[in-house]
């Protein structure tokens, strides 16, 4: 393990009841790769998310996070350091404005809240207009859906970002402008894909299905 | 003003106007009638024997009793509220919601009728237990509401709850919007009646000490104070429900322990 590892993960075993995921699983992840998790439905992609984010806690093995092992501190500390966002964002029926500002009010965002032109200025780097903002969040498309979450955590400028497919739902056009804004620096990003196009412009490939 | 005493065979007669109900039912196949047929001997059963309680109760007018009389209204409200929340009867939730319950009904209580109404009787039983009553059975079913819309969606929408967290929130910032519409939904039905009272309904209280011979405006004046008595305890004991069982539902990666619902 090695301690300027972004993500380290040790001879790992999980399992839920009805089935084994992982049996002595390695995996180290180092700042600024761009890794994608290849695998069929059932082979782990969504539990090895879990496991990172600290949601669910392997039967075996050791998880760490920059050099120090899981515990309930590490977690909370990992979650203001690591944002993630899941492949079809849900935030409810307010207006998108109001559910960007409500993440801005946690007590851990409130000093970088940012100004409305610079949301405004990530939502348009996303292929979105600025009316966005007015529009009720539940009657956007999954894709734009998608795309305010990716504004979302742009705008909490975190070094490292989880994504669970996040072209599945995009156009070529948009795909493009979102594999520029996430892959052409120094940020860490993790993602789950199915998309040929996305494989082949990231630096790893874990291929789930025979834990290469 | 007598009082029109009811007879136990006219309270008999009563029973046949259920009839009509239970044809309605029966003809449109609702199979409700075996419901309908267990609720209607449970609820008369239990007002017998809350009624010849309550003749004792009142007779010995012990504050000690009367306390302990609540308690156990409050237990059977906590068992109520989880079992018809679809939630399992877990220590985890068992006990917080008795505390938040309780809390609940001693504050409203202690207000409305020691600072209030003033009773020359501490916890004297003609109005403690028919104050409480009301306040309690309406925090039953405020707190049903609430609590099983939070639990519920915080189930259903665990990614939205999960993203919160990985946007750096804080446990209670990440369940703040399940919250906040559990709180909504739960007072709804109060509001809406408190908006209407008088208008479109009379309400059991006030049309109960009517009967029983008390002047209207007296009855108003009770029927305004257990009106803001019953808001104020559906609230407080909601809010304390869900405040108190968030404290030992989660891990401590805040993750929800999913075996509370019932499957």
């Amino acid at each position: 393990m090695s301690n300027s590892s972004i993500f380290s993960l040790t001879n790992i075993d999980f399992s839920y009841p009805s089935e084994n995921i992982f049996e002595d699983f390695n995996l180290t992840i180092q700042p600024g790769e761009k890794i994608v998790i290849k695998g069929e439905s059932g082979s782990g992609k969504t539990t090895l998310f879990r496991l990172l984010l600290g949601f669910e806690t392997p039967d075996n093995g050791t998880i760490s996070f920059k050099g120090s092992d899981y515990s309930m501190k590490i977690t909370h500390r990992l979650r203001k350091e690591v944002t993630w966002l899941p492949q079809d964002l849900n935030l409810g029926s307010g207006k998108t404005s109001d559910l960007i500002d409500f993440i801005f009010e946690f007590q851990a965002n409130k000093d970088d809240k940012p100004e409305r032109p610079e949301i405004v200025e990530t939502l348009e780097k996303m292929g979105l207009s600025g009316d966005t903002m007015e529009s009720t969040f539940s009657d956007l498309s999954t894709g734009q859906r998608q795309r305010v979450g990716l504004a979302t955590c742009f705008l909490l400028k975190r070094d490292v970002i989880l994504l669970d497919e996040p072209t599945s739902a995009l156009d070529l056009e948009s795909k493009k402008k979102i594999a520029e804004l996430l892959l052409k620096n120094d940020r860490t990003v993790v993602s789950t894909s199915h998309d040929p196009w996305w494989v082949d412009r990231c630096d790893r490939v874990i291929d789930l299905n025979n834990g290469s | 003003m007598d009082i029109l005493d009811l007879s136990w065979w006219q309270l008999g007669i009563g029973f046949f106007i259920l009839i009509i109900p239970a044809w309605i039912l029966w003809r449109y196949k609702t199979g409700l009638n075996k419901r309908l047929g267990i609720a209607t001997v449970r609820m008369t059963l239990q007002l017998l024997f809350v009624g010849y309680y309550l003749e004792y109760l009142f007779e010995l007018d012990n504050a000690w009793l009367n306390a302990a009389w609540i308690m156990v209204m409050v237990l059977v409200a906590d068992f109520a509220t989880i079992d018809r929340s679809e939630l399992n009867r877990k220590r985890s939730l068992v006990i917080p919601i008795f505390l938040a319950t309780f809390f609940g009904i001693i504050v409203i209580d202690m207000f409305f009728l020691e600072a209030v109404i003033q009773l020359p009787k501490f916890l004297s039983a003609q109005y403690t237990i028919p104050i409480t009553g009301m306040v309690l059975g309406n925090c039953l079913r405020s707190n049903v509401i609430g609590i099983n819309a939070f639990y519920h969606s915080l189930n259903e929408h665990k990614e939205r709850y999960r993203f919160y967290l990985c946007c750096g929130a804080t446990r209670n910032e990440a369940v703040f919007p399940f919250f906040r519409d559990a709180l909504k939904k739960s007072a709804n039905p109060t509001l809406a009646s408190m908006a209407t009272i008088g208008l479109v309904s009379l309400p059991g209280m006030m049309t109960g000490q009517i009967l029983s011979g008390s002047s209207p405006l007296i009855a108003i004046k009770y029927q305004i104070m257990i009106m803001l008595a019953i808001f104020s305890g559906t609230v407080l004991s909601v809010y304390l429900g869900i405040r108190l069982s968030n404290q030992f539902v989660f891990n401590e990666n805040d993750v929800l322990d999913d075996t509370i619902l019932k499957k």
